[in-house]
């Protein structure tokens, strides 16, 4: 408590510091009245806004408004359905507009690959967020913006971990291999981190989901492309600066349902006097902060902007959460009688983690609730037993943190050759550094006690360079619109880590801050002696590309586009790759001119892009040198010289529509992966590493996507906007090297060698598979079903792929719908956001309950189980089986803000709203465990079996946090 | 025209663009790895670790990239070492509730329900071919001497005899990287058996050096190799194991070790009666973790181990009261009773006990078991203190493995002899055995207490398998195990699945063994 009020303090005084210096700006009241042109009817609600800034108002019910502008300053009026009109204060103390209704209601430019394009034109299927969309509270991870927002985009986060990121993916699993997230490209810069960017500086983020539309992309296209565009100055001339500040508060959602101690003892657990509840013990209520100011401006010539942003995060265990600070840089100025435009980009973030131990969560369900957190003399209690160590001493005892430097910037110029030639040269760098540093305390019984103080320290860095250059050449000649792009492509990338451990120190002061300290130097052994680095090949990426997009009649409309691509990963002679990509489409209503429809739009497209293998090397015979048995060298991978692109193939129709206030998408795909690359045994009799990568086999997807928006439902002021996004989609291995196997480990204590999911040719992907629980044996074990009716129940993991084994499919880790519901509502200078989010027709096998809910006899002594309404009465063994494949569906009141803009006209501040904010305020679900969302990737594999093993709800879960925030955003 | 002048422009812009970027830079992908090594560094370089040994150095002789193999699943959880042991009448991982059930893979092994997913068999595979991919790589370095060459041959065939006895029908691999199709148990057996008598005249006839082999290991593994010649190919072979076993008694380098427990003892290096080691080392030989195997987790504090030990194997009851009292390798080869801190002072307390253990919870082996599954008592069986521990022992242990040793030598001779009738001759080399024991004679001789005396003498060193299915017992019935009616299908273990589905799109898919 006495953090959230020095956290209150601070951001008072904040709020405080800018109230004084609002008196400085020159500003009066100018006021009108909005119209429409089709029947001079007053329009309410238009948006009315300061150009360059994002200060504005809206009007009210009967179409007039009221805002402060300087006299150079231009006003946007916006408004779906209409025209944007833009008018110039000047002198004007009075502005009537009138709006003129856009029949297409389309003409908006977006950023598509190398370029922009007018919307009407794209014949892939692109989706466009802005900041009005995004998702709102304490946000700091870009993608988390667009959770929801965007049908067949999934993106899921499970549990509350402040350092942890989330999982993504477009269309399903459009790979096996390394890149299965969706390609980043911000500001025309590819490959960019999503970890150097501020949700607070972005403008739009446009996602490219068919293949035609990321083609142009060629390799890393595969997963999608995710545009961001950043917010930069107008050129309209004067300076805004503009203020967001937020205060946050975290709880537990929820926990793991552990026994009370009450009902522990009863059950026969030892007790040991004290009454504890571990789970509290070890978290806290987590108080973050947001600040970010951006100044921005320009004139005709020159704009720019710069912001800065400073968060301070906690998480809900004891001590966890970061801290950072972003700083984001951007000019435009154009020359040489604006032939020449400029385009500087550069941002730097520092972030200090505290990364606690997740761990701690799992001794904290486990741990006898009985026992005292210390003994009498000061103490931690610890209990000599296997994998159990007091929660409370793991957090206190040991240090885990970290540090991550990115770094990049971009330079692009722009030379209109001549009137309809412009040439483009776009150069960019990244660079990304991490440190990690762990000590484990001597005193730590958990990791530490037996190596008497134990030091771990990591770095790493990555740098990434980007050179391309195009040029796009359009005209129009008659009925025709033409445009032809055609460039060059290269990018590199080069990784390095270093890796120190070592034990036996002589104070745990020091920390991992003096590691020539430890005694393990001149104990002489390798294993306790820990050094290892690395570093990659100089990975490069060069490409050739081009482009041609055409309209006829204004109407109809054609976009092809290549790429002729090569990688240094691949075999020599399967380095270089071809993406080509067509589309088409029709604005049929420009044909049709039905009543009533507003828009109704056809298109088709088809696309090939790729994908890559993760690591570097695998077309060559790679030797390890190994100090085991007296110093020898081994040879640690095969090389594949035949390996080659993993092709994806994607056909999409879509059609766009407009009914009225109704305005909707419908997208349809399929999509076809084949080669894919995948880490695969082969005979150990030819090959002594044993594995290998290969192109083994082919995935397909067919998708469903539908997007509604309704604008708007209107009861005298109160303005309702909803929208819908659903989407389906199912992905099936339709070939593969091996017909049938089971994969994911259940794992230790007990369950090594069960493998929960199948991968079958021909089957979905995602299938859990496993006995049915039937009932209890007299000796505790769990009895299974005899599902053939053959009066024999083979249910032994190792029979999994037995034709007669009792064994069926048990559910499926991937959704069949996902769906997100937002709602933006109006009433006078209030602005409410509901959003809804769901996921449904996923399992979830929840390990938790696998592992820890049996009444295991000597375990329950000094164990701590899992109790839930699924337990069993007399089951004593753990054993895999459907008991523990529980249906996941969901709905998640993900997040509800309410909101009140100020009257600012009679002070200088240009803008002023306070809102309050709540996260996962509501979940509806039937999920025993911590969080319904689905486990996409199997935590504890990693490369194909990681992927294709979605459904397991692994113990090392973070526990799900509730936030609220209390925010201001200011703009003068 | 205008139009033209445009696209000359494009192309004059294109052009300069690329003399920018710099001629081949712009399309050059040759992938140079920065941390690995890439063909020119093979498995002949010597190395330097080798000298950093602990407890001695091996030979710098470019051989240690082959012999190191050896360490590979001989004394570990898993690998050759579970399949020799796991479902034998002397060793057992029983499920303690939520540790060790895995799938049931131990009750299986145990209750010998074997199949191509059998525990340790893919790494018994793997493993061996492993090494002799290393000896194959090796035999092909031009530099490379005679004798070298002979003792990498005596290596390979060892590793042979490893595939050749648990899995019988297997590809006779002899140049590395090229696969061949599988051969039936009889061409294996021939092979080792060509191999060891053709590396013999170049090897030397003394005492090898440390990890490596002489004429000793080839006489030893051939004296093993037609001790089961009945069983790997339907004709006994019991004199020519006799010859065998003589060439290695009567070559005087090798001995009786005076202390049984000194055969295996952390500083075990060059025990006379080591004939072929896995040459393990704290430092530079990992892979032994006998105290991680067998203890429970509180007995790390009896010898103060860096990390806990995981409560697996123990002893069945039975085998452990086949020794006598006086036997001092009753005492050598098992933990039992109850257990104590460093000091020796203050019992450990499991506070894990089960309620309905006498015992309660001060932490106390005791031989029996009382169930072999879902329950059984984590205190519960006798430990294997055979590969003794040492205070404040790391990860790996030190204790050297004999992979042939002189004792055994002498047994075979034993039942080669008991085999062609003279009991007399056996009796005699038994009774050596015995007498370091502190044990009398065996006399009577009869088969029953021909195969008690290996299992006291040789526990744990990964023959057991094999002995039981030489004395035609494997699938009898004892502690929690049924007779086994399909024993004439196991006394093969099924190629392993992974290498089944690995081979199925190569030129040679392997063909299971027979009844799986």
């Amino acid at each position: 408590m006495i953090r959230l009020y020095l956290s209150i303090r601070r951001f008072t005084f904040l709020l405080l510091l800018f109230a004084s210096t609002m008196a400085m700006a020159q500003e009066r009241a100018v006021s009108g009245k909005i119209t429409s042109s089709d029947d001079g009817s007053a329009i309410p609600g238009v948006n009315i806004q300061i150009k360059g800034t994002s200060n504005g108002t809206v009007s009210d019910a009967d179409g007039n408004f009221k805002i402060n502008a300087s006299g150079n300053s231009t006003l946007v009026f916006s408004f779906v359905g209409y025209t944007s009109q833009e008018v110039e204060v000047g002198a004007q103390s009075t502005i009537n507009v009138t709006l003129q209704s856009d029949i297409t209601a389309l003409s908006e430019v977006v950023v598509v690959g190398y370029g922009t394009q007018d919307k009407k034109e794209i014949t892939g299927s692109v989706v466009s967020v802005d900041t009005k969309s995004f998702n709102k509270g304490t946000i700091s991870d870009p993608a988390l913006l667009l959770q929801g927002k965007v049908a067949g985009l999934s993106i899921y986060n499970k549990g509350g971990d402040p350092n942890g990121s989330p999982t993504i993916r477009l269309r399903g699993l459009s790979t096996v291999g390394a890149n299965v997230q969706p390609l980043v490209v911000v500001d025309g810069v590819l490959g960019a981190s999503l970890e150097n960017i501020d949700p607070n500086d972005i403008e739009t983020i446009n996602v490219l989901k068919d293949g035609s539309a990321a083609a142009i992309y060629g390799s890393r296209g595969s997963s999608g492309v995710i545009l961001i565009t950043t917010k930069r100055g107008s050129k309209s001339g004067g300076l805004s600066v503009t203020y967001n500040g937020s205060v946050a508060a975290s709880t537990i959602y929820k926990k793991v349902p552990v026994m009370s101690p009450d009902d522990y003892v009863a059950a026969g657990g030892n007790d040991l006097g004290s009454r504890t509840d571990w789970q509290k013990q070890i978290t806290q209520t987590g108080i973050s902060n947001v600040h970010n100011i951006a100044v921005s401006g320009g004139n005709q010539t020159t704009s720019f902007r710069m912001s800065t942003n400073i968060r301070d995060v906690n998480g809900i265990q004891k001590t966890s959460g970061w801290s950072q600070i972003n700083t984001r840089a951007n000019l435009t100025h154009s020359a040489l009688e604006g032939k020449l435009k400029i385009d500087l980009n550069m941002a730097f973030t520092n972030r200090n983690s505290d990364l606690a131990f997740p761990e701690a969560f799992r001794y904290a369900a486990l741990y006898n609730p009985t026992a005292p957190v210390r003994f009498p003399s000061g103490d931690y209690y610890q209990a000599i037993l296997f994998d159990n160590y007091n929660p409370v001493a793991i957090i206190e005892q040991n240090k885990h943190t970290g540090n991550r430097k990115n770094l990049n910037y971009s330079a692009k110029l722009d030379y209109n050759v001549t009137k309809d030639l412009t040439w483009t040269v776009n150069y960019g760098q990244q660079f990304d550094d991490t440190s990690e540093d762990t000590y484990y305390s001597s005193k730590s019984l958990w990791t530490g006690y037996g190596r008497n103080g134990l030091a771990r320290k990591q770095s790493s860095n990555k740098s990434f360079t980007l050179f391309e250059t195009y040029g796009t050449y359009a005209k129009a000649f008659n009925n025709i619109d033409a445009s032809l792009s055609a460039g060059y492509s290269y990018q590199q990338d080069q990784y390095q880590s270093l890796f120190v451990e070592l034990g036996n120190f002589p104070s745990d002061a020091l920390g991992t801050n003096a590691l020539q300290l430890a005694g393990d130097r001149i104990s002489g052994i390798a294993n306790n002696v820990n050094i290892s680095s690395s570093k990659t090949p100089v990975n490069k990426i060069i490409a050739g590309f081009a482009r041609v997009n055409l309209t006829f009649d204004k109407g109809i409309f054609f976009n092809a586009s290549v790429r002729r691509e090569g990688s240094t990963k691949l075999g020599p002679d399967h380095q270089w790759g071809t993406f080509p990509s067509v589309g088409a489409g029709v604005d049929l209503n420009k044909y049709l001119q039905m009543a009533k429809v507003s828009t109704l739009k056809l298109r088709a497209g088809y696309g090939v892009t790729g994908s890559l293998p993760g690591p570097s090397g695998l077309s060559q015979d790679q030797y390890n040198y190994s100090l085991n048995g007296g110093g020898n060298v081994t040879l640690a991978v095969n090389g594949n010289p035949d390996l080659k692109w993993e092709q994806k193939a994607e056909t999409n129709v879509g059609v766009e529509f407009g009914f009225g206030k109704l305005s909707g998408t419908l997208d349809a795909y399929t999509r076809t992966i084949k080669d894919f690359i995948l880490l695969r045994n082969v005979p150990v009799t030819q090959y002594p590493s044993g594995q290998r990568y290969e192109n083994a086999g082919s995935l397909k997807t067919p998708g469903i996507e539908l997007s509604l928006n309704y604008n708007d439902i209107q009861f005298g002021e109160f303005r309702w906007t909803p929208g819908l996004v659903v989407s389906h989609y199912k992905t099936t291995l339709t070939n593969f090297i091996i017909d049938r196997q089971v994969i994911a480990d259940f794992g230790a204590p007990g369950q090594n060698g069960t493998y929960p999911l199948l991968v079958a040719v021909g089957q979905p992907i995602g299938q859990i598979w496993g006995p049915v629980f039937a009932g209890v044996e007299g000796n505790g074990s769990p009895k299974f079903a005899d599902l053939n009716g053959d009066g024999k129940v083979i249910s032994n993991p190792s029979d999994a792929l037995d034709p007669k084994a009792d064994m069926k499919k048990l559910g499926n880790g991937i959704p069949t719908i996902e769906a997100g519901w937002s709602n933006r509502i109006s009433y006078k200078k209030w602005d409410l956001n509901v959003f809804f989010r769901a996921a449904m027709g996923h399992s979830l096998i929840n390990q938790f309950r696998a592992f820890y809910e049996p009444l295991d006899p000597g375990a329950i002594n000094s164990y701590n189980r899992i109790k839930t309404s699924n337990a069993v009465a007399g089951l004593t063994a753990a054993q895999y089986s459907s008991l523990y494949v529980e249906k996941a569906d969901f709905i998640k009141l993900d997040n509800m803000t309410i909101g009140y803009t100020f009257n600012t006209s009679s002070s200088k501040i240009k803008s002023c709203r306070l809102y309050l904010s709540g996260q996962n305020l509501l979940q509806i679900t039937k999920y025993t465990g911590i969080d319904p969302e689905p486990a996409l990737t199997d935590t504890e594999a990693s490369g194909a079996n990681a992927v294709l093993a979605p459904g397991i709800d692994r113990r090392n879960n973070y526990y799900t946090a509730r936030t609220f925030t209390f925010g201001l955003n200011l703009g003068f | 025209m205008r139009n033209i002048k445009n696209m000359k422009n494009l192309l004059a812009y294109s052009l300069v663009t690329a003399l920018f970027v710099g001629g081949s830079a712009c399309t050059n992908l040759d992938e140079e790895l920065q941390d690995r090594f890439t063909a020119d560094f093979k498995p002949s370089n010597q190395g330097v670790g080798n000298k950093d040994n602990v407890n001695k150095a091996q030979p710098s002789d470019g051989l240690q990239g082959a012999f190191s193999k050896v360490l590979d699943g001989t004394a570990g959880n898993g690998g050759f070492f579970a399949v020799q042991e796991g479902g034998t009448d002397e060793a057992v991982i029983t499920q303690k509730g939520g540790d060790w059930y895995d799938g049931g893979l131990y009750i299986r092994m145990h209750h010998h329900e074997f199949s191509p997913q059998t525990w340790g068999i893919n790494d018994a595979w793997s493993q061996s071919y492993g090494g002799i991919f290393q000896c194959n790589t090796l035999l092909d370095v031009a530099t490379t001497t005679a004798p070298q060459k002979a003792q990498l041959r005596v290596l390979r065939a060892y590793f042979y005899w490893r595939l050749m006895d648990v899995f019988g029908n297997i590809p006779l691999v002899v140049k590395a990287g090229v696969d061949v199709p599988q051969s039936t148990r009889a061409q294996a057996y021939a092979f080792i058996e060509s191999e060891l008598l053709a590396a013999i005249p170049d090897l030397s006839p003394g005492k090898q050096e440390y990890g490596r082999v002489s004429q000793g290991a080839a006489y030893a593994l051939l004296a093993r190799l037609y001790l089961n010649a009945q069983v790997y190919t339907g004709t006994a072979q019991y004199q020519k194991c006799i010859d065998a076993a003589d060439k290695v008694i009567n070559s005087g380098v090798y001995s009786l070790s005076p202390s049984y427990s000194a055969i295996f003892d952390p500083k075990n290096v060059e025990n006379v009666e080591h004939i072929f080691v896995a040459p393990f080392d704290e430092s530079t030989g990992g892979g032994a973790v006998w105290p991680m195997m067998t203890l429970h987790y509180p007995s790390q504090l009896t010898w103060k181990f860096q990390s806990q030990p995981w409560n697996g194997f123990s002893t069945l009851e039975d085998f452990y009261n086949s020794y006598e009292d006086a036997d001092k390798r009753k005492k050598a080869n098992f933990i039992v009773g109850p257990q104590f801190d460093l000091s020796g002072e203050i019992q450990l307390l499991d506070l894990a006990y089960d309620k309905g253990d006498p015992d309660g919870a001060g932490l106390n082996y005791t031989p029996k078991i009382n169930m072999l599954y879902p329950n059984a008592s984590r205190q519960a069986g006798a430990r294997f203190g055979k590969f003794s521990f040492k205070v404040g022992q790391k990860n790996d242990a030190d204790n050297d493995f004999p992979l042939l040793r002189y004792s055994e030598v002498l047994l075979n001779k034993a039942e080669a002899a008991f085999r062609l009738g003279d009991a007399g001759t056996a009796v005699t080399l038994i009774d050596q055995l015995r007498t370091r024991a502190g044990v009398g004679t065996i006399a009577p001789l009869t088969e029953g207490k021909l195969l008690a005396e290996r299992g006291r003498e040789l526990f744990v060193e990964a023959l057991r398998r094999t002995d039981l299915i030489r004395f035609g017992v494997y699938g009898n019935a004892w502690w929690e195990k049924q007779v086994d009616p399909k024993a004439d299908v196991h006394i093969l273990m099924a190629i392993p699945i992974e290498q089944m589905q690995a081979s199925a799109s190569t030129a040679f898919p392997l063909k299971q063994n027979p009844g799986y």
